[in-house]
Order: C-alpha cells, then sequence, then structure tokens
C-alpha cells in the first residue's frame, strides 16, 4: 500500500463521513458546513487522480460559490424548524432498498475481485495541457455551456424580479 | 495506485447518499443539496474514469458538470426563493398534500 | 511593369497624402476650437501637398512606364487587399490639379468663412477631404479607390451639411448621400462581380485588353454597366442628377471645390481611370455617350431658367460633366480629361466668383443682385466674365480648346446625332451663361445703402485672399488652354492611354461653333442687356416648358413618387409585416408554445415530487440490475 493509496482511502473515508452527517443534520447550516467539507475532501481526491485545475475549480466553485449561495438563501428564508423533517418514517426504507440496490448493481458492474486489482497508474494533467485539449476538442460544448450559464442568468433574473402582487402580499 | 473500482465504489456510495438525501428529506433546499451530491459523485466518477483511460475527455465532462451544477443551484434556488415569497413554505408538496403525507407517516421523525 | 520607385517619389507621395489626413486628426481632436490654429495647420498641410503633387508631375513629365507601387494591406482568406499608388500621367495630372484647386480654395475660405462658428470644423472637413481626393486619384487598385471614394461622399455630406442648423442644408447633405450611395452599390455589385471571376482588381490589370479573354462577354458589360452606375451617382449624371443642385447648400467655396471642381469629377476619373477596361465593351460607350448627352442637354435646360446664381452653376457642372462623358464614351481619352482639367479651373472660378457675390449681396438671385449694384463689383465681374467666356466655349480661353476637341471627336469618331446634340449644348450653354452675365451688369435700380453693406465687410485681409485666389484662377484659365498641346503629348505618353488619335483638324468645326455661341450670346443681349429689353427669355413665354425646366423635369417628384409608393408603400410595409409578423409572431408563437407544453407538462407532474422521484430512480436502478445480470 503506497502513500498515495493511504491518502486515497483516508480522503473517501472522511468525504464519506462528512456526506454523511450532511444528509442527516436537522440543522440546514450544519448540513452546508459539512457539505463544505465533503466538497474538499472530494477536491482532494481530485488532485490525487490527476485532475489539479478541477480540484482548484471544486474548491472555488462548489465549496465557495455554490456553498455561499445556500448559506445565503437559508439565512434569508428562515425555515422554521417544524418544516425542516424528514420524509415520512414509514416511506425510508423504499429509500435504502433503491439506494442499495444501486450500490449493488455498481459493485456488480465491476463483478471483480476488489481486493486484488492492479491500481491505476499515476498520472496528471496539467492545467495548460488541459485547457488546450479543452478549448481545441470540445470549444464547441464550451460555448453551450457558456450559453446555458448565460440562459441562467436571465432566468434567475427574471425568477427574482418581485411583482407588484408580492410586493403588496410582503408589506406588512 | 489504488484500483478504478474502488474509487468508483467510492463515487456509488457518495451518490447514494445524496439519493437519500434527496427521497427522504422534506425541505426543498436539502434537496437540492442532495442533488450536489449525486452531481459531485457522478464528476467524481468521471475523473477516476479519466485516470483509468489516461484520458482528458473525462475531466472536461467534469467541467460541464460543474457548469450545469452550478445553473441548476442557481436557477433551483431561486425558483424555491419564489416559492418561500409566495407560500412561505420550502416543502416540495403543496399544504393539501403535506396533511395527507403528515396523515400517512405518523411514525415522522 | 512593377517597378518599385525610387525613395524620394515615396517620400514625396507620403508627404501629399499624409499631411492633409494629419492635419484632419491634429484639427478636429485639438484647435477645432481656435480657428487661426487651424487655418495654419490646414493650409500648411495643402500647399506642401501641392508641392510635393505638383514637383511629382514635373519629375515624370516624361515618364515612360506608369509606376506602380503597392504593400498588402490585410489578407481576407486567399484574397489579398492591396493598398498602394499608380503614378501615370493621368493620376499625375489629377493630384496636382485637386492639391492646386484644394489650396486655392482654402485660400479663399479665408475670406469668406472668416468669424463662421465651425471655423476650425471646417478646415478639419476640408483635410479630410483633401487627404481623401488626393488618395483617391493615386489609387492603385479599385477596392482602395472604392474605400476613398466612400470618404470622399463622407466629406462632401459633412460639408453640405456644413450649416446643420439650417433644415434644408442637413435635408440636402442626407439627399446627396442617399443619391451617391445608390450609384455606390452598383460600383460595389460590380466590384464584387469583377473580383469574384478575375480575383484582382488592380488598375493597371483591369486596363488589359486580356480582360476580355477571362470573362465572358455578357459578365463584362454588365461589371462595367454596374461600375458606370457608380461614376452617374458620383458625378450627377441621369438620372441621379437631382442631388447636385441641393448640394448648393454648403458653403459657396465647398461647392466650388467639392461639387463642380473635383469631387464630382472623380466619377469622370474613374472613367478616364478604367479606359482601357470601357473600351472593351462597345455597349457601355455607348450607354456613356448617351448618358453624356442626356445629362448634358437636361441640365442645360434647366439652368435656362433658375435665378439662383449658384443653381446656375451647379446645372452647368452637370451638363460640363456629361460633355466630359460624351467625349470618353465617344472614345476621346485625351479630350475628356483635358476637358476635366480646364473645367476644375474655370468652374472652381466660376463658383468663387459667385461666393464673392452672395458674400457681399446676401442672396443668391441674380435679379436681386444687380438690383443692388452687383456692375460696381469690378474685379469680381472681370473674373466671371473670363470664367463665364471659359464655360461658354470662347477662344483664346481654356474652355475653347478643350470643348472643341470633344467636339472634334464627335464629330469624327460618333454618329453625327451626338455631334448635333453636343452643338445644341454648347449653344444653351452659351446661352444660359451669358444670361446670367447680362443680369448681373444691369445698372443697378436702387442706391445701396449703407447699411445693408456695412454688415458685410470683412477684414481686408480676407478680401485679399479672395481677390487674389480669384485673379490666379482667372489667369489660370486665360493660359491653360495653349497648354494643350503639351498636356495632350504628356496624356498620351500613358501606357496604358490609347495611341493619340491623329490630330484631325477640322476647319469648319470651330466657325460653327463659334457662330452658335454667337448667336446664343447675341439672344441673350437682346433678350437681357439691350436698352429696350424685354427682361424674359425666350424659354418664359412657354410657360409650360419654363415650369418643367424649373422643376428639374419633375424628376424630383418622380423619386418622391417611387420614394412613397415603392420604398414606403412597397418594401417598407412588406418589410414591416415581415417583422411584426413572421419574425416577431414567430417568436412569440415560440414563447408561447413553450409556456402551453409546460402549462401541460406541470399538469402531469403536480405535487408528491419525492414518490415520483422514488418510483424514477427504483425504475433505473431495476434496469441496472437487469443490465448488469441479464
Amino acid at each position: 500500500m503506497t502513500v498515495y493509496s493511504l491518502l486515497f482511502y483516508l480522503l473517501s473515508l472522511l468525504t464519506l463521513a462528512a456526506t454523511a452527517m450532511a444528509v442527516t443534520r436537522r440543522h440546514m447550516v450544519h448540513a452546508v458546513l459539512y457539505l463544505v467539507l465533503s466538497f474538499f475532501g472530494t477536491a482532494l481526491l481530485f488532485y490525487l487522480l490527476g485532475a489539479p485545475l478541477l480540484a482548484a475549480l471544486e474548491v472555488i466553485i462548489y465549496a465557495g460559490a455554490i456553498m455561499v449561495l445556500f448559506l445565503f438563501i437559508i439565512m434569508m428564508i428562515r425555515v422554521e424548524k417544524e418544516d425542516d423533517r424528514f420524509f415520512p418514517f414509514l416511506q425510508w426504507w423504499p429509500a435504502l432498498l433503491i439506494s442499495g440496490g444501486f450500490l449493488a448493481g455498481l459493485l456488480a458492474l465491476s463483478r471483480e475481485d476488489l481486493v486484488r486489482q492492479p491500481g491505476m497508474t499515476v498520472a496528471q494533467a496539467l492545467p495548460q495541457v488541459f485547457g488546450i485539449h479543452l478549448f481545441r476538442d470540445h470549444w464547441l460544448a464550451i460555448e453551450i455551456a457558456s450559453l446555458l450559464l448565460l440562459i441562467a442568468l436571465v432566468g434567475v433574473l427574471h425568477l427574482s424580479r418581485r411583482r407588484r402582487a408580492d410586493a403588496i402580499e410582503e408589506a406588512p | 495506485m489504488v484500483p478504478f473500482s474502488h474509487s468508483l465504489l467510492v463515487a456509488a456510495l457518495l451518490f447514494g447518499m445524496g439519493l437519500f438525501c434527496l427521497l427522504t428529506r422534506r425541505n426543498l433546499i436539502m434537496m437540492l443539496l442532495g442533488i450536489e451530491v449525486m452531481l459531485n459523485a457522478g464528476a467524481l466518477a468521471f475523473v477516476a474514469a479519466s485516470l483509468h483511460w489516461q484520458q482528458m475527455d473525462g475531466q472536461a465532462m467534469v467541467l460541464f458538470i460543474l457548469t450545469v451544477a452550478a445553473t441548476e443551484v442557481s436557477v433551483g434556488l431561486a425558483l424555491i426563493v419564489a416559492l418561500y415569497r409566495r407560500t412561505g413554505s420550502v416543502d416540495p408538496d403543496p399544504p393539501a398534500d403535506r396533511q395527507l403525507a403528515a396523515q400517512a407517516g405518523e411514525g415522522g421523525v | 511593369m512593377m517597378s518599385s520607385p525610387p525613395i524620394e517619389v515615396v517620400l514625396l507621395l507620403a508627404v501629399a497624402l499624409g499631411l492633409p489626413l494629419t492635419a484632419f486628426g491634429v484639427i478636429m481632436t485639438l484647435t477645432r476650437s481656435q480657428p487661426r490654429v487651424s487655418a495654419i495647420i490646414s493650409l500648411g498641410a495643402i500647399a506642401v501637398a501641392f508641392g510635393a503633387s505638383l514637383s511629382l508631375l514635373i519629375a515624370h513629365w516624361g515618364m515612360p512606364t506608369p509606376l506602380v507601387y503597392e504593400i498588402t494591406w490585410l489578407v481576407a482568406g486567399e484574397l489579398p487587399i492591396p493598398l498602394g499608388v499608380l503614378l501615370d500621367p493621368t493620376s499625375l495630372l489629377m493630384l496636382t490639379v485637386v492639391a492646386a484647386i484644394s489650396l486655392l480654395v482654402q485660400i479663399y475660405s479665408l475670406g469668406y468663412m472668416a468669424g463662421d462658428p465651425g471655423f476650425g470644423r471646417y478646415y478639419g472637413c476640408m483635410s479630410l477631404f483633401a487627404w481623401a481626393m488626393l488618395t483617391l486619384t493615386v489609387s492603385s487598385s479599385l477596392i482602395q479607390l472604392y474605400i476613398f471614394w466612400e470618404l470622399v461622399g463622407l466629406a462632401s455630406y459633412l460639408l453640405i451639411g456644413f450649416w446643420f442648423e439650417k433644415w434644408t442644408a442637413s435635408e440636402a447633405g442626407k439627399k446627396a448621400f442617399v443619391m451617391t450611395r445608390l450609384g455606390d452599390t452598383a460600383f460595389l455589385l460590380g466590384l464584387i462581380l469583377l473580383w469574384l471571376n478575375l480575383g484582382d482588381l488592380s488598375i493597371a490589370g483591369l486596363n488589359d485588353p486580356q480582360v476580355a479573354d477571362r470573362l465572358s462577354p455578357g459578365q463584362l458589360t454588365l461589371a462595367a454597366v454596374l461600375i458606370f452606375g457608380g461614376i452617374i451617382g458620383k458625378s450627377a449624371q441621369f438620372p441621379l442628377l437631382t442631388w447636385l443642385p441641393d448640394a448648393m447648400e454648403g458653403p459657396t467655396p465647398v461647392s466650388a471645390l467639392l461639387h463642380s471642381a473635383t469631387m464630382v469629377a472623380a466619377g469622370v476619373y474613374l472613367f478616364a481611370r478604367l479606359f482601357g477596361f470601357f473600351s472593351l465593351s462597345p455597349a457601355v460607350m455607348t450607354l456613356c455617350l448617351a448618358v453624356g448627352t442626356l445629362s448634358m442637354l437636361l441640365a442645360a435646360s434647366m439652368a435656362l431658367v433658375s435665378r439662383d446664381i449658384k443653381q446656375v452653376w451647379a446645372y452647368s457642372t452637370i451638363s460640363q460633366l456629361g460633355y466630359m462623358l460624351m467625349g470618353l464614351g465617344a472614345g476621346g481619352f485625351t479630350a475628356g480629361v483635358f476637358h476635366l482639367t480646364t473645367h476644375a479651373g474655370f468652374k472652381a472660378l466660376l463658383f468663387l466668383c459667385a461666393g464673392v457675390l452672395i458674400h457681399h449681396f446676401d442672396t443668391n438671385d441674380i435679379f436681386r443682385m444687380s438690383q443692388r449694384g452687383s456692375r460696381r463689383q469690378r474685379l469680381t465681374l472681370v473674373c466671371l466674365v473670363i470664367g463665364a467666356a471659359a464655360l461658354s466655349g470662347l477662344p483664346p480661353l481654356s474652355g475653347f480648346f478643350s470643348k472643341e476637341m470633344i467636339l472634334a471627336h464627335l464629330a469624327v469618331h460618333a454618329h453625327p446625332f451626338w455631334l448635333a446634340a453636343g452643338l445644341l449644348g454648347s449653344f444653351l450653354t452659351a446661352y444660359y451663361t451669358f444670361r446670367l452675365i447680362f443680369v448681373l451688369l444691369r445698372p443697378a435700380a436702387e442706391t445701396p445703402s449703407d447699411d445693408a453693406e456695412g454688415h458685410h465687410h470683412s477684414e481686408p485681409f480676407g478680401e485679399l485672399c479672395m481677390a487674389a485666389v480669384l485673379v490666379t484662377l482667372a489667369g489660370l484659365t486665360v493660359v491653360l488652354g495653349f497648354g494643350q498641346g503639351a498636356l495632350t503629348h504628356f496624356l498620351s505618353a500613358a501606357a496604358g492611354a490609347p495611341p493619340p488619335a491623329p490630330a484631325h483638324h477640322l476647319g469648319w468645326l470651330p466657325v460653327v461653333v463659334l457662330t452658335l455661341t454667337g448667336a446664343a450670346i447675341v439672344a441673350a443681349w437682346w433678350e437681357f442687356a439691350r436698352q429696350k429689353r424685354s427682361e424674359t427669355g425666350w424659354v418664359d413665354r412657354f410657360p409650360t416648358l419654363a415650369t418643367l425646366f424649373a422643376r428639374r423635369w419633375y424628376l424630383d417628384d418622380l423619386y418622391r413618387w417611387l420614394l412613397d409608393r415603392v420604398v414606403y408603400g412597397g418594401f417598407s410595409r412588406a418589410f414591416t409585416w415581415n417583422d411584426q409578423r413572421v419574425i416577431d409572431g414567430g417568436l412569440d408563437g415560440l414563447g408561447q408554445t413553450v409556456i402551453d407544453w409546460g402549462a401541460i407538462s406541470a399538469r402531469l407532474n403536480r405535487s408528491q415530487i419525492q414518490f415520483r422521484l422514488m418510483v424514477l430512480f427504483a425504475v433505473v436502478a431495476v434496469l441496472v440490475l437487469y443490465l448488469a445480470f441479464a
């Protein structure tokens, strides 16, 4: 077991534990903070798996922008505790069943001995090489992605525009 | 380095947790959080595959996943805020259904 | 062919072309608010440019082959767009003429425009024009020529609408811009056609007779006709001739420089430039002859009844440009270019004289001028008479030689019909010119009051500038005619030009022309100058005819009708409909469709979202298991 592998397992454990904590917290701010930890772990995993640029982006976009956005919204709308509850307990079991089914399916797909497998070779995609690759072979997708962001921007602006009816409702 | 299937396993576990969150939380924000976890799990699988086959296309795909996630979160949160302004709650179901669900799930936590 | 010119030529050219542009930039950005500095900068630039072009002309007097110097400006795909100069006798002559007239007019403007609030802007625009026009004359390819052709049009627009606070002036500027643009569109289409088929737009290349082998006759004729459309627009020929009289709304020096001497002559110059190319298509040459003749006669008839001195000169400009086109269309390259040169001189003189009178009497109407005592402006009237005599073609002034050369060419090389038309035009020209002169020479009817003239006294320096320019131009008009032999020789030396026509000395032609001119002058004297004068021209006895002429043969009404019916009523309405119904309606329909589908799918997906998600994932999980184990 090399240092790489050791690090990988440690980070995976950290990520999984943080995520598990996140999805079960009742207080949403706690959930978000755990999730930030989870994303940090994922980012380190990315780095380990040879994607330094993506690791940086993961931290910046997921842990930075998206989670902060969540925090903003949570603080903005102040949901009462009562509303924040789990799904009726009776229906937990189908969820567990399905999650387990997925897990089983994925494990079955590998259908191999999980322990004695050859490890992957270590490699790293340098940011500049990755960038050149991206803009040469995926330029159209990049453009579409930028268009998507633009559409999202317009959509959010439209959605958050206060209409007169709302303004009256909100003016106590 | 670790075998490919181990990283896939981690991704699958993350995905499962996200799915669990999505299906069980009675709160739109938490559901959105679950979707984020699922997308993140997908991204992890792509990065691992990229390393496994020594091709950068997987990483490129992750970039697009990031874009989609950002888009989805911003639009989703905007929708949630709009919904909250209108109904004063972030419950995924309308009030009528909520009562029904409350009656059905006596053992709700 | 491609010989790189010596360094001093490049330097001189750089000076001639670069200085006016620099002046334009400096005036517009820095010194616009300081009239004196702006005028000095602009005048200095154009004076040096004139010196440079004159020395170029002298240095190349006996030049055997044209000089071409080109650099690649930019490459569009596989087509390089060159930027360069082509120096041959025609362009050198035109370069010098343009620089000289620009210089004189700018000196004149010192007096004419003195005290105008837009003085700096005026000189800036003049520099812009000088730069564009000088570069146009030496352009080596049609693309470059076209670019500067448009820049000249821009300068024209800016200067016609110089007094933009006056409604008619800004309208006239727009009219001029749009009408020339109509011709320019044809020009551009012709260029594209040539470019697609030849891949080369250099002037030297187009004048090569081999072009006829590389183009089908139909394409050749089409391209030539389209380019001729540009000439029609720029030189105000039929049917696009009505913008030029309206362009007289600009300051008079501008009319002298742009709208008589140089810019409108650019069309004729282009024809001379591509003379070899046009010669390949006999149909276009005939078209050119016909358009020239028609414009010449139409404009002359309009000039018969106009009371506005600038309008008369504007019509006469159209008419003389028609003459040039007649000469060129009949194959008389030298005759056309020579008339272009002499016309630039004497028409500028006529306009500048008119400017002095307008400045002094504050009216454009010749009858009012004579009532207010135009007779006492001795120097101006002497110069005016010299210019008018040259315009009518009286010996020994420059106009006589050049006009006689064109008529001689018509007599030898063309159908007698065209010659008859030319002679008729010459009669009409002499009649309307001397009608104006005799009216102005009449004794004053009212004693001029002092206060009427009081505020028109500009400072003596300005008066001096104007007078000096008039005398210089008058001297040129007298002298230039005797340079016919030398100029003919010089122009014939051009390699691209056709071989010099053998000297046709038709003894009878000058006699006929002079008889007609004399008759016209006598007629004008009879009606306007003798003791018991009738004060009405013969045209005025036929009211219908007079109205027809005065309203420009109803050409403007025709354009208005066409504009209202075809453009506004037809195209505009169709496009509005398309815009509202098809484009807007299409987008609205698209949006409505999306909304409708959204409503339908929303109806299908109401509430219980987590149950639905659960089912969805369950199905996917089953599918995965199935695919994994089956």
